[in-house]
């Protein structure tokens, strides 16, 4: 509806004939400027038009290009592009210079736009492929972003196999909405939902102190396999990521994954070998017969039975110590070495007209727990096709298989999970299985966790496809103006099986539930598709306009169902093998739609001028079919291209601000009040939701206002970017507390108003280049500071686990990440979940071009999390520091948690951290025709950690990031992170890494 | 160029059709509220009754527990919540949170019922006539009412003078919070009493579980309906109007104990397990009897039963105690809301406090000599009776939620042990922070 036909066909009217003119041929030689050394897979291009071709090994290259060619374009990621004048001669011979400040790296600013990082108004953060995973990679794509995004706060939520990452671009973009980034891969919207298996039906963690689920399933972008992955670009906020529309309110990780160059068929083989081991242990009380007696009451309680008990446990400990039996089952449980595998072939080429990219991965890795792993196969085959000049055409398509043990970790109330039933376990039991391989009861917690851990299945298995394809006419072209289309549309289709199975047989089930087995079955699709026209109109010499104008649209079904069967028969795992089945579905679908126009004029290459409109609906608002507008403009001058700049040494200076607004949906049921399934006794019931509904709901709204200074001085080798940002989120959706009378323990309704305002800082040097040693650092430093700006409703405590443990408050003007609790008998500021700073340092060192080290250090200063594993090793007695005295000679075990006072399990979770570290070696190879490189390297990721943190890692997160809500089961917020319940403990991993190119 | 257009032009032709798709997405899940209210069906009527009658077991278990533990009857060890030892039983410095699980989950879930009836309510009365009858009208609205007055008393039972908001019906402005627990059961009363004129004549359609078997008709729920106003009656201390109520209910001074109404639990598909179960002898996750149970206990009286010895006692922060609560003896056992027990205590605290001494001590006598225990040889006076009496409701009653606020209607919460130097008894709940933050 947005282009009347006819416009349309007067556009393809517009489109002459190809002509073919009388062709020339032209070849060459490019090298690097400093090293001397060819440069293969440099694009040297026609200027408007589809014709080019890439370098090849030898840096050579060859082109025919049609007569009256003036130029040829040549560029290369990492160098300065170059026009070269074409003086008539067919041999060329071109040198490269380095771009250190990458400034004429092509973002992507709009869906079918890009502008040259020189001109851009957005501090837009790019991450290559080397920087991705070049360096020590990890097991998940999601994990290995840990560190590389000036202005995002990452957290790994806990460190299951599998993955599972918060990240937060610039504050907190919303509190119930989507709290996370809009991750699109070639132009197809990546789902990444997180699913539980349903284990709260044998936790029970959601049924006591906080209602959301607390499953802490894997995040879905774990699927993308990075190695496939040769850029990413960041957009942190509306000011950038407008164009993306409703779901990119909190940012967007555009990815392009590799694609295949014309040339010679590259084949490489990438193979990394190493291990996992838990990064920290918190360490466990060691007992003695006075210390064990006291598990029963005091030494001097009257009561014979505790005097009776005492001398129990005192004797069963000093059995014990002379048998030689006390255990460190932290170690046992958490102990182990994984054997990391991660095998990787790809092979790339093609011809003048296709090319292509073909890759398949395969990664095996176990866990720190015994029978917990991550498994992950994926293939991956992206073709770019020319069908003439005019028309290309690029399909991509991927096929992912995942499969997770994740184990049995985080809170619960059931006494089940690991870390919980380990709590209580004193050393000097024997939880270990007898020669019939029968485990004994644990007579201090309700499940023997040896028991659990052998036992037990939580298995997460993905089939995952994802599709795209992207078309690209160039309509229209003459001297002056030049127009596209560019049709882009993706599938993402998977099936998600989780199946937890517990045995009759443990400690935990033989007398109740008598065995679980939950199995659950999640159809997801998502498909995106969208339709663009750009015009470029070059106005003058000194000026061009860009004019895009476009429609887009999104939906998305999923259909997921959990059945559980209970009282099982023995050695089942099929739910019809259980005395009782009970089954849940939750449905969910949306159709949101866009249409936009943009707007970007570029004068005298300096200034750029922007603006756009985006006009967004979506079936979860209240009112499905109104259209809610969102504005965008930006603004960059760069000095150092006036006329009048001739100041020598100042290569780039460049002052920009961009503005934009996004908005972001309300969560699909938000505008019903719903009524759930409550049968009893065999009859159907219906109980009305605790949470009201609103009809009215809309969209919150994201503004953002940005502004920075850019400046790269001698020769690119030192650049400094600075940025300022002010975003605020008006309307935000709040699912409120109401009084509990109402009936209604919550209500959906747009309550009020955040801001959030940030600096980042990114320095990037070279202080050394030269043939033999050179050394590449970029430093980031950034903030961020929340601040509930307005608030109609009153002031409420949003989770973790109460006041008396510390809770998150929503209060006006004070930081939306703030942290209250019972001190005595008042409610008090305790703390604050928002780091003061992070900062983070890469550095590259070459060494005689063959060696090359590179690491990366990632310091967050502050930050609180609620340390809650704390509390339950204090509550079981089993903590390390348990004896130690203070307060006047109280146990530090004892002290802590009866001092009614919350603020002593909230906790600074400042670090830093060596993320990853790795040396790499390219063995120099002569006359060898088959072999085209051998790459030798050792890694470490996560390896070393500075904290005083006391949990497993200042990284964790109870309640997950993106955790779906259904009708029964609150997900995720997007404030509960740093929540502390006995997570699954954050791994180390190092790898040895070959890699050979034929 | 053609076969270009072609393709461009169905591509557009895809995104326009798409774009211009049309349509609310609704609920694809369960039924909503503004649409079962307008027009109901007869099993729209009936689902809503269900729901109601199931939504009554939700948290359920921590008021019981928080009862128990506050009013020493039991301990609840948990490796997971610490905060039965810690908070309820006031140890250390700790208080008791306005906002944590073991007040806003009952506190919530009482009241969701109570929106729940006033829904059905709602529903019922833009039935058709071809739905329901104005008779059988009455019966949902009888069995509606009665459910907010017994959900609303549960409620005061645990904030007591911290309050509570008399629930009003959808749409209506919330009232304030009311601070004297006597103004609250009054309006208890009120519902019980509009709830029994409803039912007083009506036909009874919808179906309820076996947990109300015998009561399933509109007589029974009458029965049940003035079982509920006996016990406001008397902790109101209306002790002829306990004595009315009682005649209009299924008291049966003969009869069996166990006679009553009782919430219904089940491990079948959709249904809800009784979670007060816990196996015998199990660890981490125990609810033992606080050991005065058996210390106040008179020798051969059958109510130890209750409890059981465990292999090994069990112990927590420096508690132990070495008997399971064995009430309850699967997670299929039913948990009971009111039964004839309770109304011969009842029966015979309303005699005592009106001086009729006689039939007092006639009714004490039926429990006593029901729990193997010889008649009572005690003194005749009130003081003494009184005494017999919460030493009889006390075990009788045990772990059904009274020992607490028997406890503290007679102004004996000073009795009750401490069993750490810190501890506290509370005489009270907070009121919920969501009530008070507005």
């Amino acid at each position: 509806m947005l282009f009347p036909k006819s416009s349309l066909l007067v556009l393809l009217f517009l489109c002459s004939a190809l002509a073919s003119l009388a062709q020339q041929n032209i070849s060459g030689k490019i090298k690097d400027a400093v090293s001397g050394k060819p440069i293969p897979g440099v694009t040297i291009r026609v200027p408007n038009s589809n014709r080019g071709t890439i370098s090849d090994a030898d840096g050579g290259f060859t082109l025919s290009v049609p007569s009256g060619t003036q130029q040829l374009l040549v560029s290369f990621t990492g160098y300065k592009s170059q026009t070269i004048k074409l003086s008539g001669s067919s041999s060329l011979n071109i040198t490269m210079e380095e771009d250190f400040a990458r400034l004429d790296e092509v973002v992507i600013t709009g869906l079918a736009t890009t502008v040259k990082r020189s001109n851009l108004a957005n501090a837009v953060a790019t991450i290559s492929a080397k920087e991705l995973t070049g360096t020590a990679p990890a097991q998940t794509f999601d994990a290995a972003l840990s560190g590389k995004v000036p202005g995002a706060l990452i957290t790994a939520n806990s460190g299951a196999p599998g993955g599972g990452i918060s990240v937060k671009m610039r504050g907190i973009t919303s509190v119930f909405g989507n709290s996370q980034p809009l991750y699109v891969v070639d132009g197809i919207f990546f789902n990444n939902s997180s699913i539980p298996a349903g284990l709260n039906d044998v936790t029970g963690a959601a049924t006591s102190g906080n209602p959301n689920n607390q499953d802490n399933p894997s995040s879905r972008i774990a699927d993308l396999n990075p190695a496939d992955i040769e850029n990413i670009e960041i957009l942190k906020g509306a000011s950038a990521a407008a164009m993306y529309g409703a779901k990119a309110a909190a940012g967007v990780v555009i990815i392009t994954t590799k694609k295949g160059k014309t040339g010679r068929t590259k084949v490489s083989l990438n193979q990394e070998t190493g291990f996992v081991k838990v990064r920290h242990l918190m360490g466990v009380r060691k007992f003695t017969a006075e210390t064990a007696a006291d598990l029963a009451g005091a030494a001097d309680n009257p009561d014979p039975d505790v005097q009776a008990r005492r001398n129990a446990y005192k004797q069963q400990f000093t059995t014990a110590q002379n048998a030689g039996k006390i255990f460190d089952y932290e170690k046992e449980m958490y102990g182990e070495t994984g054997l990391v595998l991660n095998t990787g072939l790809s092979l790339s080429g093609g011809g003048e007209k296709t090319t292509f990219y073909l890759s398949g991965n395969r990664r095996q890795e176990n866990g720190i727990v015994k029978h917990t792993g991550y498994f992950n196969n994926s293939v991956r085959l992206n073709v770019d096709h020319k069908l003439s000049d005019r028309v290309s055409l690029g399909v991509t398509t991927s096929y992912v298989y995942s499969s997770a043990d994740r184990g049995l970790t985080n809170n619960d109330n059931n006494g089940v999970s690991f870390g919980v039933a380990l709590s209580s376990t004193p050393d000097f039991v024997d939880l270990h299985p007898n020669n019939l391989g029968e485990y004994p009861r644990n007579p201090f917690a309700a499940s023997n966790p040896l028991e659990t851990r052998d036992k037990m299945m939580n298995n997460e298995t993905t089939n995952r496809f994802i599709g795209g394809g992207n078309l690209e006419v160039r309509l229209q072209q003459s001297d002056r103006s030049s127009t596209r289309f560019i049709g882009r549309g993706g599938v993402d289709y998977y099936n998600y099986k989780t199946a937890a199975l517990f045995p009759r047989d443990l400690q935990f089930e033989e007398n109740t539930a008598q065995g679980h087995s939950i199995q659950g079955n999640t159809n997801n699709l998502n498909t995106n598709i969208g339709g663009f026209l750009a015009n470029t109109f070059t106005i003058s010499e000194k000026a061009t306009l860009t004019s895009t104008a476009g429609a887009t649209l999104e939906t998305g079904y999923m259909d997921n169902i959990v059945t559980v069967g209970t009282n099982l028969v023995a050695g089942q795992s099929n739910v019809e093998a259980s005395a009782n089945t009970a089954t849940r579905q939750f449905r969910q679908k949306y159709r949101d739609n866009g249409l936009f126009i943009q707007e970007d004029l570029v004068l005298l290459d300096a200034i750029t001028l922007s603006g756009g409109v985006r006009f967004d609906r979506s079936t979860n608002n209240g009112d499905y079919k109104k259209y809610y507008v969102f504005p965008k403009g930006a603004f960059s001058w760069n000095i150092t291209k006036m006329k009048f700049w001739n100041t020598p040494g100042i290569e780039n200076l460049k002052l920009r601000a961009a503005y934009g607004q996004s908005g972001n949906v309300p969560p699909y049921g938000s505008k019903f009040t719903a009524l759930l399934g409550s049968n009893i006794g065999g009859y159907p019931g219906i109980l009305v939701d605790n949470l009201l509904g609103n009809s009215d709901i809309k969209p919150e709204r994201q503004t953002e206002f940005e502004t920075g200074l850019d400046v790269s001085v001698l020769n690119g080798r030192i650049s400094l970017e600075a940025t300022y940002y002010n975003k605020k989120i008006i309307d935000v959706l709040l699912r409120h507390a109401l009084p509990g009378s109402t009936g209604y323990a919550s209500e959906w309704k747009n309550s009020g108003d955040l801001r959030n305002q940030g600096i980042e800082l990114g320095l990037t040097l070279v202080p050394v280049n030269t043939p033999n040693l050179r050394w590449n650092s970029t430093v980031n430093w950034w903030r961020n500071r929340s601040k509930v700006t307005r608030l109609i409703i009153p002031p409420y405590a949003i989770g973790a686990f109460g006041n008396s443990l510390g809770t998150f408050y929503l209060e006006e003007g004070q930081p939306a990440t703030q942290i209250k609790g019972t001190v005595g008998s008042e409610l008090k500021l305790i703390g604050n979940a928002e780091p003061t700073f992070q900062m983070s340092f890469f550095n590259e060192l070459t060494i005689y071009k063959n060696f090359s080290l590179r690491f990366l250090i990632h310091w967050k200063n502050g930050g609180d999390n609620i340390n809650l594993t704390q509390l339950l090793t204090d509550a079981g007695a089993t903590s390390a520091d348990f004896d130690e005295l203070t307060h006047g000679g109280v146990k530090k075990g004892v002290y802590r948690p009866g001092a009614g006072d919350a603020s002593i399990y909230v906790q600074d979770a400042s670090y830093v951290r060596i993320r990853e570290i790795g040396l790499y070696y390219n063995v120099p190879l002569k006359n060898t025709n088959t072999i085209k490189g051998i790459r030798l390297g050792v890694s470490a990721n996560n390896f070393f950690t500075w904290t005083d943190y006391v949990g497993y890692d200042p990284e964790v997160s109870n309640f997950g990031s993106n955790t779906i809500t259904t009708s029964a089961s609150r997900g995720s917020n997007g404030l509960s992170t740093g929540v502390d319940v006995m997570p699954f403990p954050a791994s180390k991993r190092a790898s040895f890494h070959v890699g050979v190119d034929f | 160029m053609n076969k270009y257009i072609s393709i461009i032009s169905a591509f557009f032709l895809l995104l326009i059709m798409n774009a211009c798709q049309k349509g609310e997405i609704n609920s694809l899940n369960t039924p909503v509220v503004g649409g079962i209210i307008s027009n109901p069906t007869r099993s729209d009527l009936f689902n809503l009754v269900t729901g109601a009658e199931s939504g009554m077991r939700n948290s359920f278990a921590p008021y019981l527990d928080g009862t128990g533990i506050i009013g020493r009857e039991i301990y609840r060890f948990s490796s997971a919540e610490p905060r039965y030892t810690t908070d309820l039983l006031g140890g250390g410095t700790k208080v008791l949170d306005n906002n944590t699980f073991y007040l806003t989950n009952p506190w919530n879930a009482r009241y969701q019922v109570i929106r729940q009836c006033f829904i059905l309510q709602g529903s019922v009365a833009n039935a058709r006539e071809e739905v329901a009858s104005a008779a059988q009208k009455k019966a949902f609205t009888g069995f509606a009412k009665t459910l907010i007055g017994y959900q609303l008393l549960l409620n005061i039972n645990m904030t007591d003078a911290n309050g509570a908001r008399i629930p009003v019906a959808d749409g209506v402005a919330q009232g304030p919070v009311v601070t004297d627990p006597a103004v609250v059961l009054d309006s208890v009363l009120k519902f019980l009493d509009e709830g029994k004129a409803d039912l007083t004549g009506s036909e009874v359609i919808f179906p309820l579980s076996d947990g109300f078997a015998g009561f399933k008709d509109a007589a029974g729920l009458l029965k049940f309906n003035r079982a509920l106003a006996a016990r406001v009656h008397v902790y109101r201390k209306n002790w002829a109007a306990a004595l009315t109520a009682l005649n209009e209910s299924f008291f049966d001074l003969n009869g069996s104990f166990s006679m009553g109404i009782y919430h219904y639990f089940s491990t079948n598909g959709g249904d809800l397990a009784n979670t007060m179960y816990l196996a015998p002898n199990g660890a981490g996750e125990v609810r033992v009897a606080h050991p005065s149970f058996v210390t106040d206990l008179v020798a051969g009286d059958d109510r130890i039963n209750k409890t059981a010895l465990r292999n090994a006692s069990a112990s927590q922060g420096g508690l132990t105690g070495n008997r399971d609560v064995v009430i309850w003896t699967s997670l299929n056992s039913p948990i009971s809301i009111i039964r004839n027990e309770e109304l011969i205590l009842l029966y015979a605290e309303a005699k005592i406090q009106a001086g009729a001494i006689p039939d007092a001590i006639v009714a004490l006598n039926r429990i006593r000599t029901g729990h193997n225990l010889p008649s009572y040889a005690g003194s005749a006076t009130t003081a003494a009776l009184i005494n017999e009496l919460l030493y009889n409701r006390r075990y009788s009653l045990f772990m059904e939620g009274h020992r607490w606020i028997d406890l503290r209607r007679y102004d004996r919460l000073g009795t009750l042990p401490k069993d750490r130097p810190d501890d506290d008894v509370w005489t009270k709940y907070p009121l919920p922070q969501s009530e008070s933050n507005i």
